[in-house]
């Protein structure tokens, strides 16, 4: 099973206070730790089971900058076969459907069995990439996958839907999935993934080497163009509780006193 | 005259919360821009439903077919393609739903209509269509812009509008079109639904409900939180990530994918508040938030904050508790 | 001249900081604590990730990096929690390192792979009761009896002790040699041997999860083939070894300092006394800017020391302020990290106390700072 696998490199957000940079369009990256994008993170465990199980190879793809090698370095690390970094600078301000085209114009003449990406991205949420890179291959797709077995050239597989429901597609191969959280328990990197990871060429091709235009891609080839970012307005503010852990629990205490609670 | 096309969602029988909240905003805006509002319903035997949609939208386009039975992308894409490229609406509204997400990215780039996903706003601004939609676990909002083009497509998030009825009643016309299905999808087909395992805790029926997020850190950590929720007289919830490293079952998840709850006291520890967990416990009558980031959202969803490290507060809290119904009792 | 780790070695340490971050929570370092016990199920993960064989080759099951490689995990582990960190880093210590040096192919063969792997645990006995500093002369001696050797004696401090499978002990086997220490040997034993017994310390300090005991030897025999390298060199191997596991102890003092510097950073930042961030003021900011500068001179002595090892040949010098500084920084680091928390610094919950307690040991084990400032001395008085 050849497996290819796309990633993103992002910022970690959940727990770093954001601050929206000068232009106003981005948010300021300085202080903030990247790393592969959590959702990819499970994509990538998904294709090094399949993988192990079945045999194949997993080749890790992105689209970004130099930085992201650490990221593709990561996913050789954790048992990827290949990696490949596209990179360019008429690339910049490309939003998750010139992305997708990218990727397809590296993707469409390689070998596979299976693409994988993470359902969505922690930074900018879009869940498109994935489907659109679908349409493109003119492969079936099913997105937010939960579970994915296989049987005579098909894969069974759990997509989730709202409030805990779950369902069950007969999906034909070659077909690209998006992965949910939680599918599986993505492996720490070890010393010895290192080892073989650093013995591998990372392939970083640009616009010209995939056969692009400057017009397909940036923000000329993109549907959709950041005007700027803010922080949303409040809704509702929390009163907050003050003082020692101690005097909080007591705070606590009388509120839940108050409304019969206790 | 200008049409909007909002594609109604349901599923078992039943339309959806999101399909009322999409006709809420597209009513505003189909009145604003003066267009059309076409409500669209796919499925096999919907006609009930059809005639409820009739009641919120002056115009339903029916198309019914036995391969359109269960929700399935590649069927609904080959519907809306020939609809869309027919009537060429100005916009199609889409829920950002697990159907919508299945479906929209795809039919888009199908059709070479630019999409927005996950908007929590939009509508047109002179020339252009803008959508707003949040970045970087909604801590950051993004107000952007769509290419230039006759006809846009977005995916709505859910619970960004609230559902109203049309103050005037509309007695909708609906219109039945002919399936243009000639085949059956083989490429992916529906098999069933899984339930969630039975036996589990309801915790939709709990007067109070601890909830955990990421902050817990360890699964260690959570005999110390049941403790509290015990002498709270509640039970453990949680949020995504702590079903997804499997320390506690799907059935304690409150939110988007997990349930809705509305308790008389909900005791957030650890939870930054993504807007889909916020949406499974927002409405519940009292919220008390322990988080170590002053700026994380679910403060703006609770009563009363606290920034602190959740393990310095509740062993705290939980003595008290006890001491309090030890005084009571003796 | 270049101040920059490799890709390879950003990586290593980025793999060691995940794993720490993840598996090394601030409950299971306060428990671990409490208890005194040895983490065996994080060490055997931590060993099947390679975190804990740096330096062995790879054709024993190690990962054949140097000192330097070793030191970033240390590091990183000790930032997390001094505690787990050292436990865990020491599961193996020094029994491969001597062997790979001076073991014949078939203790390497027999003892390496095992330690390698996490599956067993090593102990080095060198200091005694009556002999800590100076070893120069033993009191537990190896008599040869027939093929087998047998000691008899007492050691004390020795880490890992209670729990090792493997232990390298040096004896006195000449008890005429001039000087004494011409006439050590180590010997190979193993746990379960008659006249072996291993009693645990408790109530240390510090670094509590690493479990430390003493060893009684009465007429403990161990074959021929135990005696490792040449007749009469163990104080030599043993002194060989401190140039390399010093080097790793200054990591971990850079480790614990530099945990406690971030949490103190991230409280003065947050923690508001009239009515602003205490980092607003120059007492407190002036603490920290302090302590980064330590903290990275610190650093670049440890990785110097470990770059000439890995690149050069050992130098002990180097190795001594290596270890000598890291220690101390170690210990300025946290208690001014207990300062700027105040009172919340002084409970156990708010964990720079226990970082404070952990630095303390750097400045004892391996050799204390005295002895550090000795073999600097040593090396100063030789230049011209």
């Amino acid at each position: 099973m050849d497996i290819i696998v796309c990633v993103k490199h992002v910022p970690e957000t959940a727990e770093a206070e954001l601050k929206i940079d000068a232009t106003g369009k981005g948010i300021e990256k300085s202080g903030l730790v990247f790393d592969i994008n959590e959702w990819d993170d499970y994509a990538l465990e998904e294709a090094v089971r399949i993988k192990e199980k079945f045999g194949g190879t997993v080749t890790a793809i992105t689209v970004g900058s130099e930085d992201s090698d650490s990221t593709l370095r990561k996913c050789l690390a954790r048992g990827a076969d290949k990696a490949i970094r596209l990179t360019d600078p008429k690339f910049a301000g490309s939003d998750a459907y010139a992305t997708a085209k990218i990727l397809y114009n590296a993707i469409k003449n390689m070998r596979f069995d299976i693409i994988l990406t993470g359902a969505q991205a922690g930074d900018d949420g879009s869940a498109v990439v994935g489907p659109v890179l679908a349409e493109f291959l003119k492969i079936p797709h099913a997105t937010m996958v939960k579970k994915i077995e296989f049987a005579d050239g098909k894969a069974i597989v759990n997509r989730e839907l709202e409030g805990g429901l779950e369902e069950r597609l007969e999906v034909k191969l070659p077909a690209l999935f998006t992965i949910q959280t939680g599918i599986n328990e993505p492996r720490y990197v070890s010393i010895m993934g290192i080892r073989k990871a650093m013995q591998k060429e990372i392939k970083v091709m640009g616009l010209a080497d995939i056969g692009l235009g400057e017009n397909e891609v940036g923000e000329a080839g993109s549907w959709l163009t950041i005007e700027r970012l803010y922080v949303p307005p409040v809704e509702k503010q929390a009163e907050f509780l003050t003082g020692s852990p101690d005097e909080i629990a007591s705070k606590i205490v009388e509120i839940l006193k108050s409304k019969g609670l206790i | 005259m200008a049409e909007i096309f909002v594609l109604a969602e349901h599923r078992q029988g039943q339309l959806r919360d999101i399909t009322f909240e999409m006709l809420t905003k597209a009513r505003e805006i189909a009145e604003k821009t003066n267009a059309g509002l076409t409500t669209v319903l796919l499925g096999k035997n919907v006609r009930e439903l059809a005639k409820t949609l009739a009641e919120y939208s002056p115009k339903v386009l029916l198309v019914e077919d036995g391969k359109l039975e269960n929700f399935n992308s590649e069927a609904y894409q080959k519907v809306l393609s020939h609809l869309i490229t027919q009537r060429k609406p100005v916009l199609t509204i889409i829920g950002h739903t697990s159907y919508g997400v299945e479906l929209a990215p795809r039919l888009a780039a199908a059709l070479n209509v630019p999409l927005a996903t996950d908007c929590i706003d939009f509508g047109f601004e002179g020339e252009a269509f803008t959508v707003t939609r949040q970045m970087y676990g909604g801590k950051v909002n993004a107000k952007a812009v769509l290419r230039k083009s006759e006809s846009y497509m977005v995916t709505v998030r859910q619970a960004a509008f609230q559902a109203q009825k049309p103050s005037v009643p509309i007695n909708g016309q609906i219109e039945e079109i002919p399936s243009p299905l000639t085949e059956e999808i083989t490429s992916k087909r529906f098999l069933e639904y899984v339930l969630p395992p039975p036996g589990g805790v309801d915790i939709t029926a709990a007067d109070v409900l601890v909830g955990i997020g990421r902050g817990i850190k360890d699964q260690s950590n959570i005999p110390m939180v049941e403790e509290l929720a015990k002498s709270l007289g509640g039970v453990l919830a949680c949020s995504r990530p702590i079903v997804d490293k499997g320390w506690l079952p799907s059935d304690r998840q409150v939110g988007t994918s997990g349930k809705t709850v509305k308790p008389k006291l909900y005791l957030a520890l650890g939870i930054s508040g993504a807007f889909q967990h916020v949406l499974g416990m927002k409405n519940s009558d009292l919220i008390i938030a322990v988080n170590k980031d002053p700026k994380a959202p679910i403060f703006s969803f609770s009563d009363y904050g606290v920034v602190e490290d959740l393990f310095k507060i509740v062993p705290v809290l939980k003595n008290k508790i006890n001491e309090l119904k030890a005084q009571k009792s003796s | 001249m270049q101040f920059k780790l490799t890709e390879e070695q950003m990586e290593i340490k980025r793999a060691a900081r995940e794993f720490a971050e993840k598996e090394f929570t601030p409950e299971l370092a306060l428990e671990y604590d409490r208890k005194e016990e040895f983490p065996f199920e994080l060490y055997r993960k931590a060993a099947k990730l390679g975190f804990t064989s740096m330096r062995i080759p790879e054709e024993y099951g190690g990962q054949g990096y140097g000192v330097l490689e070793e030191c970033l995990v240390v590091e990183e582990f000790c930032r997390v929690d001094p505690g787990l960190g050292v436990a865990v880093s020491l599961g193996n210590l020094m029994v491969p390192d001597v062997l790979l040096k001076h073991g014949s192919e078939k203790q390497r063969e027999k003892y390496i792979p095992p330690l390698a792997k996490g599956e067993k645990i090593a102990a080095a006995a060198f200091t005694e009761p009556e002999h800590g500093s100076d070893i120069t002369k033993l009191d537990t001696t190896a008599v040869k009896v027939g093929n087998e050797w047998v000691i008899n004696g007492s050691k004390q401090f020795i880490t890992n002790a209670p729990i090792a499978d493997t232990f390298i002990i040096l004896c006195q086997t000449d008890p005429n040699a001039t000087p004494p220490h011409r006439g050590q040997s180590l010997f190979l034993a193993e746990k379960g041997m008659p006249g072996l017994e291993a009693t645990k310390l408790q109530g240390k300090m510090g670094i509590r999860p690493c479990v430390t005991g003493s060893l009684a030897l009465s007429d403990l025999h161990v074959p021929e083939e135990n005696l490792v390298g040449e007749l009469n060199k163990g104080f030599y191997y043993a002194l060989e070894l401190f140039d390399g596991t010093r080097i790793t102890v200054a990591a971990q003092a850079v480790g614990i300092a530099q945990g406690a510097f971030e949490k103190a950073l991230a409280y003065a930042k947050t923690r508001k006394q009239f009515g602003q961030p205490i980092i607003n003021f120059q007492g407190i900011s002036f603490k920290l800017a302090e302590m980064a500068m330590k903290i990275e001179a610190a650093r670049l002595l440890t990785y110097k020391a470990a770059w000439i090892y890995d690149h050069e040949k050992p130098s002990p010098a180097a190795t001594s302020m290596a270890k000598a500084y890291a220690s101390r920084v170690a210990m300025e680091v946290t208690d001014e990290a207990i300062q700027i928390f105040g009172g919340y610094g002084y409970l156990a919950d708010y964990h720079v106390e226990r970082f404070h307690r952990c630095a303390k040991i750097t400045e004892i084990y391996e050799g204390t700072s005295e002895i550090q400032k000795l073999t600097i001395v040593n090396f100063l008085q030789k230049q011209s």
